[in-house]
């Protein structure tokens, strides 16, 4: 995949043929300083942005070739996103933040997304704010609600930039253990961060650097390199 | 704390609008944080409905009540006018006549009527048998029915021109009777004639018998019929007519005159109809206007939704959703506006209907409204905003999830660096006026929709007020081209003009001829267009002196008559208005007492508030007429210096002829005329008016909606300009003055933009009434009113969020999206 975002000159080369194969079911760390292009890979990944150039294929759609409205329908109902910053509706409680993927794929009827989105929360902990507006849960839990809210039509891709930069450490890792738990309930798991911590729970860890990959290692191999994090 | 309260709030409204999916929860809860916007833009909206509504429903019940009223007298396509008068026999074998429907024979005599000292012209309605009308007819109110002889009805709007009523008695004189007191015995309703105080001239009814009384011959002049084919078609009943005036010839029956009124039309039918349109394109243009306020609070909506659009798109809303979504919102704050106008139309259409009816002499059987003006409101009210706001919600709405998450925080300001440079103001100006001025040109399609909006209800609120105020102006050229008190005329020629010369007040007397005549065509019988009062549609031939002193009409072609014309002719635009297509240079044939005169057109003036009237030299219209000597028409200016002496001066003259035995058949004071022409037009003055105010709201919601809109955008700006020391006063300023900027640029455009506007408006109008343009005044009040408007709404609009942004810490100023 290349892409380019217009600019002064032939335009920035926000990744420069990247090549990547995210095996499914794992949980998959993308790391890289700011402005390496790992926010870009995982847009083009979610079908958040389109490839200047490439293929993008996920399970067995090929992404790169929906337009617009399908590229929508094919998200809501395959890639939960998790945002740094949330990004819940404000004017929605946290309940009907959650039932909205549904509302808009209609993958449930109003009664079941209602039932659904109560076990979602129930899920990640936060049951009781169900019907608070976002405004008046923490951080953390906001976060939680996201999650919830990206599990909303059961997809098999959650994909999550910076889903901890906003956040102070313990509920950081609380966050990460909420996401490195779906990999067990099947889900395959992409994270941006430039946290080196998430190298512990991440079954892969893929660097970026200057909108290529400079490395990819598996858990074992993570383990070896970054001591620190073996001792932890 | 706040926004707890709000989501409690918000989910007990939950229960009640029973919108069950997340999406159209988050849109009432979207509507109802924003109360004020929404409440704005209803409002907007219903204000303009509701003149459509308005207009529309007058409109409807006007034409019906119109064809009821006006079609329901049966009007008469055609009166002749017969020299011996109408034979009974002869009615009969007209009615059986090809082509003929009807026919009825009657006669309307030019009186005059004695309102406490003065005399007041009287048209009275001679009819054969008032239980047995065919045409023309009218209705009984109160009263007798028919007449006894020797008295009169009377039309219901003559009562105030009278100064009398049923019960009382008028002294009433015929040309060739004595003056006579009749009593009045009944009030009738005429629709086919407009109202008496408007003509400022009494109608009154009598029996032939009365007629014979009153010391006029007991015989109907006029033969009146209809046409049985197409009859609204002015050629056929032309065509009818004068096959009529043949045959009537050839039995020895000889037809002075034919007149052909405007078929199935009221006498200012054509001009209330116009007006209503003026009013109805108003309140098009205020809808318009309105949707375009819509669509700039929506665009401003969605620019502040955008990230939220972003993460509904992130978790699988479509485009088309997504649009839906903000569509239904419009069509709501639609059906919303629609619900709260159409109701209060109803209102407005009958008040204005009465208003119209009352200004055509109509009386509204029925004030029903038709289905089809509550649809075209509806239909309007919801689709016209959709229209509008159609392009801000498709770009809205088509935005990506990247474009979306990208804009977060930043904000979507780009701007272009040659419009900095362009914006660049002289180096001694305040930084803050600067900024305030590059701020207006930051979002440019938003400042190119207030402009517009601005600009458009700007000028067409001072071309509103510039309207009327033209209106005036050609009213008060009654003045300005006349410098006679009064005009008299005479039922037969008489030689008194030295001994009025030398009565005290008068300071000049101006003999001038005067004769009905018609355009005539060879060998076929001269048609005019006169309505049965006598006045509306016809024309007369005038003999001034040509060297006249009291009056000076402006010219519209060639030159004004000189002393020595033989066959010269000057027309005023009237007579164009009757036979278009004359101009100077052209011959004319006018038939004089059933003659053909031949004459060389010389000039056209315009001669505002008169009918049709062609000049000539005094000598040449005497050899015309064969009136050498005999005086029928005076010109008479006094040396008065109020209204009070100059009605005594004319009742001085009206007494000396009275001695003289000279039978006068009206004495009309220019006062009059002034006035009848101010009642033709103030009703329409104060409808401009009422649409000026219309434009006022519209445009001031407008104003107000988009600086409030602009100040809450930047409130995270302000932040930042806070934090690196900006005084909470000097935010304040800055957000004023960039309204302010606007506001005046909008002004400026407004005023340039009312020229043209009120040069077209005032000539569509002026033809209507007057059939002449209007002068094309500004009206400082207007143009300065309205900058006052800008100002003061400008202020009021973005003080209030403008202290707010200022007082706010920076830490909330910089959480605000």
């Amino acid at each position: 995949m290349t892409q380019i975002y217009p600019g002064a000159g032939s335009g920035f080369v926000a990744l420069d043929q990247v090549s990547i194969a995210l095996p499914a079911g794992q949980f998959t760390a993308i790391m890289g300083k700011s402005g390496s292009g790992k926010s870009t890979l995982v847009n083009l990944i979610a079908g958040i942005d389109r490839p200047t150039r490439g293929e993008i294929r996920v399970g067995g759609t090929q992404v790169h070739e929906l337009d617009e409205s399908r590229l929508a329908a094919w998200r809501g109902r395959n890639v939960g996103v998790v945002f740094q910053f949330f990004q819940l509706l404000p004017t929605l409680t946290v309940a009907e933040n959650v039932m909205l993927p549904m509302d808009f794929c209609a993958t449930y009827s109003p009664a079941q997304a209602r039932a659904r989105a109560a076990q979602l929360l129930a899920r990640v902990g936060i049951a009781d704010q169900a019907d608070k507006l976002p405004s008046a849960l923490s951080g953390g839990q906001q976060q939680r609600a996201a999650i919830a809210r990206a599990l909303a039509n059961d997809p098999p891709l959650i994909v999550a930039d910076e889903p901890t930069g906003n956040l102070d450490s313990q509920t950081a890792e609380s966050v990460l253990e909420l996401l490195s738990d779906l990999t067990r309930a099947g889900k395959t798991v992409l994270v941006v961060t430039h946290e080196r911590d998430m190298a512990r729970v991440a079954d892969r860890v893929v660097t970026l650097a200057d909108g290529k990959v400079v490395a990819q290692t598996s858990r074992a191999q993570a383990a070896a390199a970054t001591p620190e994090v073996a001792h932890g | 704390m706040a926004s707890q309260r709000g989501g409690a709030r918000a989910t007990a409204r939950e229960a009640v609008t029973g919108l069950v999916s997340p999406r159209w929860r988050k849109l009432s809860r979207d509507v109802w944080t924003q109360k004020g916007r929404t409440a704005l833009m209803v409002t907007a909206i219903a204000v303009s409905l509701l003149g459509i509504g308005t207009v529309l429903g007058a409109y409807a019940i006007l034409t019906r009540e119109m064809a009821r009223n006006y079609l329901g007298t049966h009007p008469a396509s055609a009166a002749l006018e017969l020299s011996a008068g109408v034979d009974p026999s002869v009615v009969e074998e007209v009615r059986r006549r090809p082509g003929i429907a009807e026919a009825e024979a009657g006669d309307i005599v030019l009186a005059r009527a004695k309102v406490g000292d003065d005399w007041r012209p009287l048209l009275l309605f001679v009819v054969d048998d008032f239980n047995a009308m065919r045409l023309n007819t009218f209705k009984p109110q109160s009263g007798a029915w028919p007449p006894p002889d020797g008295t009169m009805l009377i039309e219901r709007t003559a009562a105030s021109m009278l100064e009398a009523t049923e019960g009382d008695s008028v002294m009433v004189k015929t040309p060739h009777g004595a003056p006579r007191a009749v009593p009045i015995t009944g009030l009738v309703h005429d629709p086919g004639l407009a109202p008496a105080w408007q003509e400022r001239e009494g109608y009154g009814y009598i029996t032939r018998t009365t007629l014979a009384q009153l010391g006029e011959p007991p015989v109907l002049g006029e033969l009146r019929i209809t046409v049985r084919d197409n009859p609204l078609d002015l050629k056929a009943i032309e065509a009818t007519a004068a096959e009529l005036s043949q045959w009537l010839g050839v039995r020895g029956h000889s037809v002075l005159q034919v007149r052909v009124p405007p078929p199935g039309r009221h006498p200012h039918q054509t001009q209330m109809m116009g007006v209503l349109f003026l009013m109805l394109a108003f309140s098009a243009m205020a809808l318009v206007l309105s949707a375009i306020l819509v669509a700039t609070s929506i665009s401003a909506m969605l620019a502040r939704q955008v990230r939220e659009i972003g993460v509904m798109k992130t978790v699988g809303a479509r485009t088309g959703q997504i649009a839906w979504m903000y569509g239904v919102l419009i069509a709501l704050v639609g059906l919303a506006a629609v619900a709260l106008a159409l109701p209060a139309s109803v209102g407005g259409a009958r008040f204005l209907a009465a208003i119209v009816a009352n200004m055509l002499n109509l009386r509204l059987e029925s004030e029903r409204i038709p289905w089809w003006v509550f649809a075209v409101g509806a239909a309007s009210g919801v689709l016209v905003p959709l229209l509008v706001a159609a392009v801000p919600i498709a770009r809205g709405s088509q935005v990506t999830v990247r474009e979306a998450i990208d804009q977060y925080g930043v904000g979507p300001l780009a701007s272009r660096g040659q419009w900095r440079s362009w914006v660049a103001l002289p180096p001694w100006v305040s930084r803050t006026v600067l900024l305030a001025v590059r701020n207006a040109f930051r979002r440019r399609g938003r400042l190119a929709l207030t402009l517009a909006l601005l600009a458009a209800g700007g000028a067409m609120f001072m071309t509103a007020l510039n309207v009327s105020r033209g209106w005036e102006r050609i009213v008060d050229r009654v003045y300005e081209n006349r410098s006679y008190d009064v005009e008299i005329r005479l039922n037969a020629p008489a030689t008194v003009v030295e001994r009025l010369r030398r009565l005290d007040g008068v300071r000049a007397v101006e003999v001038w001829g005067y004769a009905a005549t018609a355009l005539s065509r060879p060998g076929q019988v001269d048609v005019v267009r006169t309505y049965p009062d006598g006045s509306h549609g016809s024309l007369a031939m005038m003999g001034p002196p040509p060297e006249t002193g009291l009056v000076r009409f402006p010219l519209l072609a060639g030159r004004w008559l000189r002393a020595g014309d033989t066959d010269a002719v000057v027309l005023n635009h009237m007579v164009l208005g009757q036979a278009p297509g004359i101009t100077v240079g052209d011959r004319v044939t006018l038939s004089l007492g059933g003659r053909p005169t031949s004459w060389r057109v010389v000039g056209i003036v315009e001669e505002v508030g008169s009918p049709g009237v062609a000049y000539v030299t005094d000598e040449a219209f005497a050899r015309a007429a064969g009136t050498e000597g005999r005086v029928r028409m005076l010109r008479i200016a006094t040396r008065a210096g109020s209204p009070h002496e100059r009605a005594e001066i004319i009742r001085a003259i009206e007494r000396e002829l009275e001695a003289r035995q000279v039978s006068v058949e009206s004495a009309i004071p220019l006062a009059v005329l002034h006035t009848a022409m101010g009642d033709h037009v103030v009703v329409l003055i104060r409808m401009l008016l009422a649409m000026a105010l219309l434009m006022v709201t519209v445009g001031m919601l407008g104003l107000g909606s988009t600086m409030g809109i602009n100040v809450i955008e930047r409130t995270r700006e302000l932040g930042v300009m806070k934090t690196i020391g900006a005084a909470p006063r000097q935010i304040g300023r800055l957000v004023v003055g960039e309204a302010l900027f606007v506001g005046v640029l909008s002004w400026g455009v407004a005023t340039a933009l009312a020229v043209p506007l009120t040069a077209v408006v005032g000539k569509t109008v002026g033809m209507l009434s007057f059939r002449v343009r209007l002068p094309l005044v500004m009206d400082l009040a207007a143009v300065s009113g309205w900058l006052a408007l800008v100002v003061i709404v400008s202020i009021a609009a973005t003080a209030l969020p403008a202290r707010r942004a200022s007082r706010l810490t920076v830490r909330e100023a910089l959480a605000q999206l």
